[in-house]
């Protein structure tokens, strides 16, 4: 790593004078306290989860639970409505990330003959979609005269195709050799199985990122879940534990503010409930983080330095 | 390779197309996808200039002039929501921007190795989240109950009791930036380190033979190495400025903090959905989609302007 060798270099020569060593004592103090400040509300939810509703009492703190308790994840993993939540979230996080690369592979593709009439018609039909939309109330009285209320699909479609994506795929693209396809074409093959023999094995790098970037935004969304589709059937994880913390914060709004304590007098305070389900949301992200980091960071400067 | 591309110029345009035959049939979907999902809601929006009804349908509705539009500006509400998007996103520009570059070069100064990588991937994490599950962390730890942030400050005495700071109109602004602040600087700095990454190390290596410390180093060559990215960020931040995103508010904000922290977005899905005032809401909407379609191109043109290498697409 160049990077590396470098900034180690660059140290060493400034090593010594007593302004870089202050310097470098705050420094790490300052991102040691923001690594804490990021790291101790997850700890934090996870303590809450794994304690007992007795051991959470007012005005205190628990930074390891006094007794390790399952009873939360025992009561949350009791409600059917977190599996059908659980198996819809993964279900439009593989199904609509799957649709939204193929649709932006399509449009990629073609994207790259530059000699093809009426293309610059296309790009720019798809170019305004990026700097102009209808807007909220527009969006949802199309999706209701489509029938699309009420209907997984309203998961899947709207989010199918994106610009942006689409850019930065065809600029991966365009650095694959144009003779790879010539000699194919030379055999025979027609174009629908040069892009899925040659070039997609091709690209697979930045497959990779924008799926994983579009996987992550399908796990995190719940604005269309909550204003497209009421039924319990088709509820997601991110909206079911937007409704829970929501049923309890207009309870402590309409009682006093110490309705919570009122609550802890149940088995199982809300917040446990809260922490479980939080945690249950956050630990698929958690496990495929370290491909997120990778993929993650290489897909912004793809965005950034070609795009 | 360019002996092909220019061979077909001679041909006929329709013998030209019947070569890329294939290539208009996989832009059906993606054609099909913008045209009912993007472009139809843009037919849509002329019920903002109509008296819309239901049962009638976005064609069969009469038309109202502008009389939405107005409502709209004789609207206290409109103007208040109107005043805290301009307020918040005014203030991300002033706090989290310079945040991010300085936070930036505070992690380049970090020596290479374990305690960089860790922090590294500790400052990424809070990005991959979401705003749900953000606001869940927030409203725990701002909780008066056993939040952390009440206990530290009843301990110390600072405060005498606890005070519900979700409810508290003017905690808003802080929460909203410091939140956000949780949740993107350390992802925002990726873009700068990478562009610190491209300086040469030469520049370095001059530099110190010269006599240079650290921290002239820093101002005189990491800084006005990132410079051109800065620029380039903060015009098109610039650009956003009429839009807070819906996903922190609505996931922040109480009906007690309404009055500092409902933005426009927020408050078209109130009024909008909940209150099903489809055909004013929608005007709300329109007015503030040309002004940001606005800025967003003066932004760019801009940035383009201002930085030669800059290109979007």
């Amino acid at each position: 790593m160049k990077a590396k060798a470098l900034s180690r270099r660059r140290f060493r020569a400034a090593d010594g004078s007593v302004g870089g060593t202050v310097f470098d004592i705050f420094n790490y103090a300052f991102i040691t306290l923001f690594c804490i400040s990021i790291l101790f509300p997850m700890w934090d939810m996870i303590v809450q989860s794994l304690s007992r509703a007795e051991d959470i009492s007012y005005m205190s703190l628990n930074l390891w639970p006094k007794h390790v308790t399952l009873d939360g994840y025992k009561y949350v993993f009791s409600d059917k409505l977190l599996f059908i939540a659980f198996r819809n979230s993964i279900l439009r996080t593989a199904i609509g990330s799957a649709y939204h690369l193929v649709v932006c592979c399509l449009a990629a593709y073609t994207m790259t003959r530059h000699e093809m009439p009426f293309l610059k018609v296309f790009t720019g039909i798809f170019l305004i979609t990026m700097f102009f939309s209808g807007g909220m109330i527009p969006a949802y009285l199309n999706i209701k005269n489509l029938g699309l209320l009420e209907n997984f699909l309203v998961y899947v479609l709207p989010g199918g195709f994106s610009m942006y994506n689409t850019i930065i795929i065809r600029n991966y693209f365009f650095s694959i050799d144009r003779s790879l396809e010539e000699s194919a074409t030379i055999d025979g093959a027609n174009s629908l199985q040069i892009m899925v023999k040659i070039i997609l094995p091709l690209s697979l790098p930045v497959l990779a990122t924008v799926g994983l970037w579009q996987m992550v935004a399908q796990w995190n969304s719940w604005f269309d879940n909550m204003v497209y589709c009421r039924s319990d059937n088709l509820i997601t994880l991110q909206y079911m534990l937007k409704r829970i913390t929501n049923n309890i914060a207009s309870l402590t709004d309409s009682s006093s503010q110490y309705a919570m304590m009122m609550e802890q007098s149940m088995v199982f305070t809300p917040q446990s409930i809260i922490a479980c389900t939080t945690v249950i949301t956050v630990v698929p992200i958690i496990c495929v983080y370290p491909f997120l980091q990778k993929y993650f960071v290489k897909g912004i400067m793809l965005g950034a330095v070609k795009g | 390779m360019t002996q092909l591309s220019v061979k077909p110029r001679k041909e006929p345009l329709l013998v030209r197309m019947k070569r890329f035959s294939a290539f208009y049939l996989f832009l059906l979907i993606p054609l099909a996808q913008v045209i009912i999902f993007n472009y139809m809601p843009m037919y849509g929006i002329q019920i903002a200039f109509k008296d819309y009804k239901m049962r009638r349908g976005i064609n069969g509705s009469s038309w109202a002039g502008l009389e939405h539009f107005q409502k709209m500006f004789s609207d206290t509400t409109f103007y208040q929501v109107l005043g805290n998007t301009l307020r918040l996103s005014l203030e991300s520009t002033l706090i989290i921007f310079p945040a991010t570059v300085i936070f930036a070069l505070m992690m380049n100064e970090l020596r290479a190795g374990k305690f960089k990588r860790v922090t590294q991937t500790i400052t990424y994490l809070p990005h991959f989240l979401s705003w749900v599950v953000v606001g869940g962390f927030v409203t725990q730890v701002l909780s008066p109950t056993n939040g952390v942030l009440n206990f530290l400050l009843v301990k110390l005495g600072i405060l005498d009791q606890p005070v519900y700071f979700m409810i508290e109109p003017s905690a808003f602004d802080a929460i909203y930036i410091l939140s956000s602040m949780w949740k993107e600087l350390g992802w925002g700095v990726i873009i700068y380190l990478a562009t610190i990454s491209g300086i040469d190390p030469t520049l370095y290596e001059a530099a110190s033979i010269d006599g240079a410390g650290r921290f002239k180093k820093v101002r005189h060559i990491t800084f006005p190495s990132i410079l051109p990215t800065v620029t380039t960020m903060l015009i098109l931040q610039m650009g956003t400025i009429m839009s807070v995103g819906f996903d922190p508010i609505f996931n922040l904000y109480t009906p007690g903090t309404y009055s500092t922290a409902d933005v426009i977005s927020t408050y078209v899905y109130r009024r909008g959905l909940l209150d099903t005032k489809y055909d004013y809401t929608t005007a709300i909407g329109l007015f503030q989609n040309v002004v940001s379609l606005t800025l967003v191109l003066l932004s760019n043109w801009i940035a383009r302007k201002a930085t030669p290498d800059y290109r979007i697409f």
